[in-house]
């Protein structure tokens, strides 16, 4: 009989961290249709602007081509979407509704760290998909690196952090996987078609563009352009992510369900 | 000493009462089945010794530590199959065991445990090609993994083939020889029969009965019936007389003597001494599933019911 459980450790052991995320990443290698999307959609998008950019004059765009200013910022936010709010939320979605967390609920790790695990997982795969891009548009493009690479940087992890806690609370708030694909769909391309996935966003209707600029899609492309442009982000874009980020962590933290 | 304690355990779901009051003990390394229809409150009464669902009322104590409050605690020595709980679908058995043993500080050798529930062959299949059998005797593997003190199984042989049905109740019983305490949900009075020392019966949220197996049937308080047939003629009112028999029945060339007790030989002994020629002159004792169906007032529904059912 065991006397000693009281005194045994029960932290998650390190090695059940490591195999977890092994196993999300499995999980997500093995899903072909969700790994390839947010890798060849945005390799798309950035081969169409490479191909048909438009001849503007170096001053524009404080000597930065279109593809560097908009293409490569599109590319990067269309993986950020795909996998943030399409992706992970997904799995997050299917996990519970086929009782997934309910049965890690009874482990000594509990439900939480697969949660952890697989966002570990979709922050790598987005990092390798902007990664793709990146060398794309160089290497394929002539691309340069960002006039001020601490606001890319900077703009980059604020987006990160908007996409996903976005993705958390469509996972938190939609009841099936099904509907988790819908609602991140609609939000990626909603936030995607006034953000300027589809074209320039200065031939929207002009409330209609300041919304996009603030909301995450838009708000990521102005950010990562002004980074390549080496101007001064728009304070909106910015503080759109933010607001984002945080407002969605908070009501996911607060509305996600495990059963 | 008493490896689970429940006392006047009160759970409801809106207006809903599940579990009304449920207490029992289970002793340390026995085997103990809970019996009862659906909605009885068996999974509820489960799911909260498992600190899965909080009581609203009343005390559950798992080794003395209790579920809710110190559930990292209680998953360390507690291994829980669940009825409706799926794996990561896209590993395979082999990755799954590794996966949860992983979880855990200590536990069992992942080929060893595949091999205990017959899954060597399809360690390296994915759990999503694995036929529903295969997938349940993984699921019994992983509750095993972290070489739990506690183990609770919920419905463990919901469509298995017999095959595989008898393998996993050779483990069980592996497991009870080795000292862990079982606590068996089922639909079937076969399995109490065969693994359980104790069997509680739940009913409308509430124990009915908690008793060995054979002392619910005694509980049930039900006939031990006799039958035997002839066509020739016998002294039906001798028959009666017999200690224990409360009834003898004709119904063509079949008489029935219904009663308390063993009547048996004194039947047999009786026919013989009145030179009646009787054939099939057997006994039919109450089974598990009469006295569910005595002491609840309903059929059992069977495993395959309750897919139906969810």
């Amino acid at each position: 009989m065991t006397t000693t459980h009281g005194n045994r450790a029960t932290g998650t052991p390190l090695a059940g961290w490591l195999a977890l995320v092994g196993a999300e990443a499995r999980m997500v290698a093995r899903d072909t249709a969700g790994l390839i999307v947010p890798f060849a959609l945005p390799l798309l998008i950035l081969t169409m602007v490479g191909l048909t950019m438009p001849d503007v004059g170096p001053e524009a765009l404080d000597g930065r081509t279109p593809l560097e200013v908009a293409g490569i910022p599109i590319a990067a936010a269309t993986v950020l979407g795909l996998i943030g709010v399409v992706n992970v939320p997904s799995f997050l979605a299917a996990y519970r509704r086929t009782g997934v967390l309910r049965r890690l609920g009874v482990t000594p790790a509990g439900a939480v760290p697969v949660l952890v695990a697989q966002t570990v997982v979709g922050l790598a795969q987005a990092l390798a998909g902007i990664g793709l891009a990146l060398g794309v548009a160089v290497l394929g493009f002539g691309a340069g690196m960002p006039t001020s690479p601490w606001v890319a940087a900077g703009g980059l992890l604020l987006a990160t952090a908007a996409f996903f806690a976005l993705g958390a609370l469509v996972a938190a708030l939609a009841p099936t996987t099904n509907s988790v694909l819908a609602i991140g769909l609609v939000i990626f391309l909603g936030t995607g078609a006034v953000g300027g996935m589809f074209g320039d966003p200065s031939a929207l209707p002009g409330p209609l563009a300041e919304i996009g600029k603030v909301l995450p899609f838009g708000a990521t492309v102005q950010v990562l352009g002004a980074a390549w442009r080496g101007v001064p982000p728009e304070l909106g874009s910015v503080l759109g992510l933010a607001v984002t980020a945080l407002v969605a962590a908070a009501g996911a933290a607060r509305w996600f369900r495990w059963g | 000493m008493d490896a689970i304690e429940v006392h006047d355990l009160h759970k409801r779901y809106g207006d809903r009462v599940a579990v009304d009051g449920v207490g029992f003990t289970v002793r340390a390394g026995s085997v103990t089945g809970v019996l009862g229809p659906n909605g009885a409150g068996k999974t509820t009464t489960v799911e909260c010794v498992a600190g899965l669902r909080r009581p609203d009322r009343g005390t559950v104590r798992v080794l003395g530590l209790d579920p809710w409050r110190d559930r990292r605690a209680v998953r360390a020595v507690l291994g829980v199959q669940l009825q409706e709980a799926a794996l990561h679908d896209m590993l395979t058995a082999v990755e799954l065991v590794r996966l949860h043993r992983s979880l855990h500080r200590s536990g069992r050798d992942p080929a060893d445990l595949l091999d205990a529930v017959g899954l060597t062959e399809q360690a390296r299949t994915r759990f999503d090609r694995l036929s529903g059998g295969q997938q349940q005797r993984l699921s019994v593997a992983l509750a095993l993994v972290g070489a739990p003190r506690v183990v609770i199984l919920d419905e463990l042989t919901t469509g298995l083939d017999p095959r595989s049905r008898d393998a996993i109740l050779e483990v069980v019983r592996e497991l009870a020889a080795d000292g862990v305490t079982v606590l068996l949900v089922t639909h079937r009075t076969d399995e109490i029969e065969r693994l359980c020392d104790r069997v509680l019966l739940l009913d409308a949220g509430r124990v009915v009965a908690d008793s060995t197996p054979a002392g619910l049937v005694e509980q049930a308080g039900l006939a031990q019936r006799v039958r035997f047939r002839t066509s020739g003629g016998y002294d039906r009112t001798a028959l009666l007389h017999l200690p224990g028999v409360g009834e003898v029945q004709r119904v063509g060339e079949e008489i029935t003597v219904s009663g308390t007790g063993d009547l048996l030989g004194p039947v047999g002994a009786e026919l013989v001494r009145q030179g009646v020629v009787a054939t099939g002159l057997r006994e039919e004792r109450p089974s598990l599933d009469d006295a569910f169906l005595e002491l609840t007032g309903r059929r059992l529904e069977t495993g395959r019911d309750t897919e139906v059912l969810v």
